[in-house]
């Protein structure tokens, strides 16, 4: 099946779990955050119900897919879904198998929002807080970044906000106590690559998307990291 | 589970125990408050009962259940709302008896420990029994990460039941085709609730009276009926070859949590023990209370005075 076949059908697809690595796709640019390591991609697969087979939905055919609708599939778009939790409206739950973080509405209902995730996926899974939000927060690529790319040595100092700084429109830092854990969730400037596993650490959202949260998450709001695969689960 | 235990930590307690003596505090009824909703509900129903019907002054301690029970043995608290057996089998074994420090009422509320799948879990993977759990074929439908085995929650990493249910793991032999996860409640719940959002078969370490079995739609999975002779723990803290020497492959023995008091209430505040002798919650109840507070978000004072609007004529027969 070719790449613009898959596609075209995307936005009846629904994805599945993070499969492991087949090849690493060198021509794309990785998204970084401040905590990212040199980037990989993974490939997400995606069931095809008119062929009723996993298809690939890699970096490569999310560029394509983004190029011909201007947005992620519709398994990845805003949306208001029925969601039963014992916890409270205003936290924030991350499913990184699935590539969805819920922000909890009062009467058994969140937002759904897509996201994109790290390569190994978020790194880790259990119970943080929202310590600190950022408009169109600085990003300073990482020491082994800077010594390995030229490109990215420029911006030593901090990379300022704007529509090609990695971290996108907004970003919450995620504080476990009062210590900022490094990771962070946050907009983009590659909005293609939602529903994917690239980069390392952090949760990637398209600028509205992060935007929208933003405005409605409560600093101290508890966010909830889901296993994403038994060793992340296990290593917590 | 609530209850949170090793040996040493309650040899420690024990001994703390005995570097005290009881005093009475014949003025004030003081109430521990364990971290769990429906222990915090408990604690204020009897904190309004024992001051609005019998006009004693009560005082409420928020605490680590361990921590209460020393108290109760250092005579600083009076009361436990909800001791959980057999769990805390052994320290209450060492407490009680005729010249112990702590009395359990007669009244238990039956609890359950199981395996536990959602409805439509057991509808789309076919599995029904916990020793299908070893079955390869089975256990790959829980596999979330690619590897081949499926993942199951099996509790947090402090409490007392994890150590067991990684035993009964081992036991029934599903340890090979399914990874054991340990993880705080909070996180475990939410994944229970991702899978039931987006339709993932989930398998998972349940107890109850629980919120959870509200909230969704639950199956407790099937295994043979607890049986002693199939039912041997060793503590990790007791032999580094806990793992290898225990033995549980059948059900959990049924288990059960009671109010505890200091027994010196018995000489100090008669009609308080009385009352605490004859308190008789249904599971139902607990549920309640605790859905009340973690789904409904309301505070335990809240929900203890609308229980005891809503049940004045059984707190009158406690009363009695």
């Amino acid at each position: 099946m070719s790449a613009q076949s898959i596609a075209s059908r995307l936005n009846i697809l629904i994805p599945r779990q993070k499969l492991p690595l087949r090849s690493p796709v060198v021509a794309l640019i990785a998204v970084f955050c401040a905590c990212a390591a040199l980037a990989q991609a993974l490939e997400t697969q995606i069931f095809d119900p008119a062929t009723r087979t996993w298809v690939t939905y890699d970096p490569r055919q999310a560029v394509k897919y983004y190029r011909a609708h201007g947005q992620a599939p519709e398994e990845f778009q805003r949306r208001i879904v029925d969601f039963r939790t014992a916890e409270k409206p205003g936290t924030i739950i991350i499913d990184g198998d699935k590539h969805f973080l819920y922000y909890v509405l009062p009467d058994f209902q969140a937002i759904r929002y897509g996201i994109g995730v790290g390569k190994d996926g978020f790194g880790w899974a259990g119970i943080v807080k929202v310590g600190r939000k950022q408009e169109w927060p600085t990003w300073t690529p990482p020491a082994e970044m800077i010594e390995r790319d030229p490109k990215a040595a420029q911006y030593k100092d901090g990379m300022p906000g704007g529509p090609e700084n990695p971290l996108g429109a907004r970003a919450l830092y995620l504080y476990e106590g009062n210590q900022d854990t490094i990771y962070r969730i946050h907009g983009t400037n590659q909005p293609w690559s939602i529903g994917l596993n690239i980069s390392s650490g952090c949760i990637r959202m398209n600028n509205d998307d992060v935007t929208d949260l933003y405005n409605r998450v409560e600093i101290g709001a508890k966010v909830i990291v889901l296993m994403q695969g038994a060793a992340l689960y296990r290593g917590v | 589970m609530k209850s949170i235990l090793s040996t040493a930590v309650q040899a420690t307690v024990f001994s703390c125990f005995l570097a005290f003596s009881p005093s009475a505090q014949a003025e004030k009824l003081v109430i521990g408050v364990p971290a769990w909703p429906s222990a915090k509900v408990t604690a204020n129903i009897i904190a309004m009962s024992v001051r609005d019907t019998l006009g004693i002054e009560t005082d409420l301690q928020e605490q680590g259940t361990l921590t209460i029970l020393g108290e109760i043995g250092s005579g600083d608290i009076d009361v436990h709302p909800e001791i959980w057996l057999p769990n805390l089998s052994q320290i209450v074994e060492r407490m009680s008896g005729n010249e112990g420090s702590l009395r359990l009422s007669p009244n238990g509320v039956n609890a359950t420990q199981n395996i536990c799948v959602t409805k439509s879990t057991a509808a789309d993977t076919g599995i029904k029994a916990v020793a299908d759990l070893t079955n390869p074929d089975i256990a790959v439908k829980f596999d979330s990460d690619g590897d081949g085995k499926g993942e199951i929650w099996i509790g947090a990493k402090t409490w007392s039941s994890t150590e067991i249910e990684m035993i009964r793991a081992h036991s029934y032999g599903y340890h090979r085709t399914m990874n054991l996860l340990e993880m705080p409640e909070d996180v475990a719940m939410a994944a229970v609730d991702a899978a039931v959002a987006t339709g993932r078969p989930v398998v998972f370490y349940c107890y109850g009276p629980h919120h959870v079995f509200e909230l969704h739609d639950i199956v407790k999975l099937e295994e043979p009926a607890y049986d002693a002779a199939r039912w041997n723990i060793v503590k990790r803290a007791d032999d580094p070859q806990w793992l290898e020497k225990s033995r549980a492959d059948t059900a959990w023995d049924g288990s059960h949590f009671h109010i505890g008091y200091a027994a010196h209430l018995e000489r100090d505040m008669p009609g308080v023990a009385k009352f605490l002798n004859r308190i008789s919650f249904e599971p139902s109840d607990t549920t309640a209370m605790s859905y009340a507070v973690v789904v409904e978000g309301k505070s335990p004072q809240d929900v203890a005075q609308s229980w005891i609007e809503a049940n004045g004529d059984r707190i009158e027969e406690w009363m009695k």
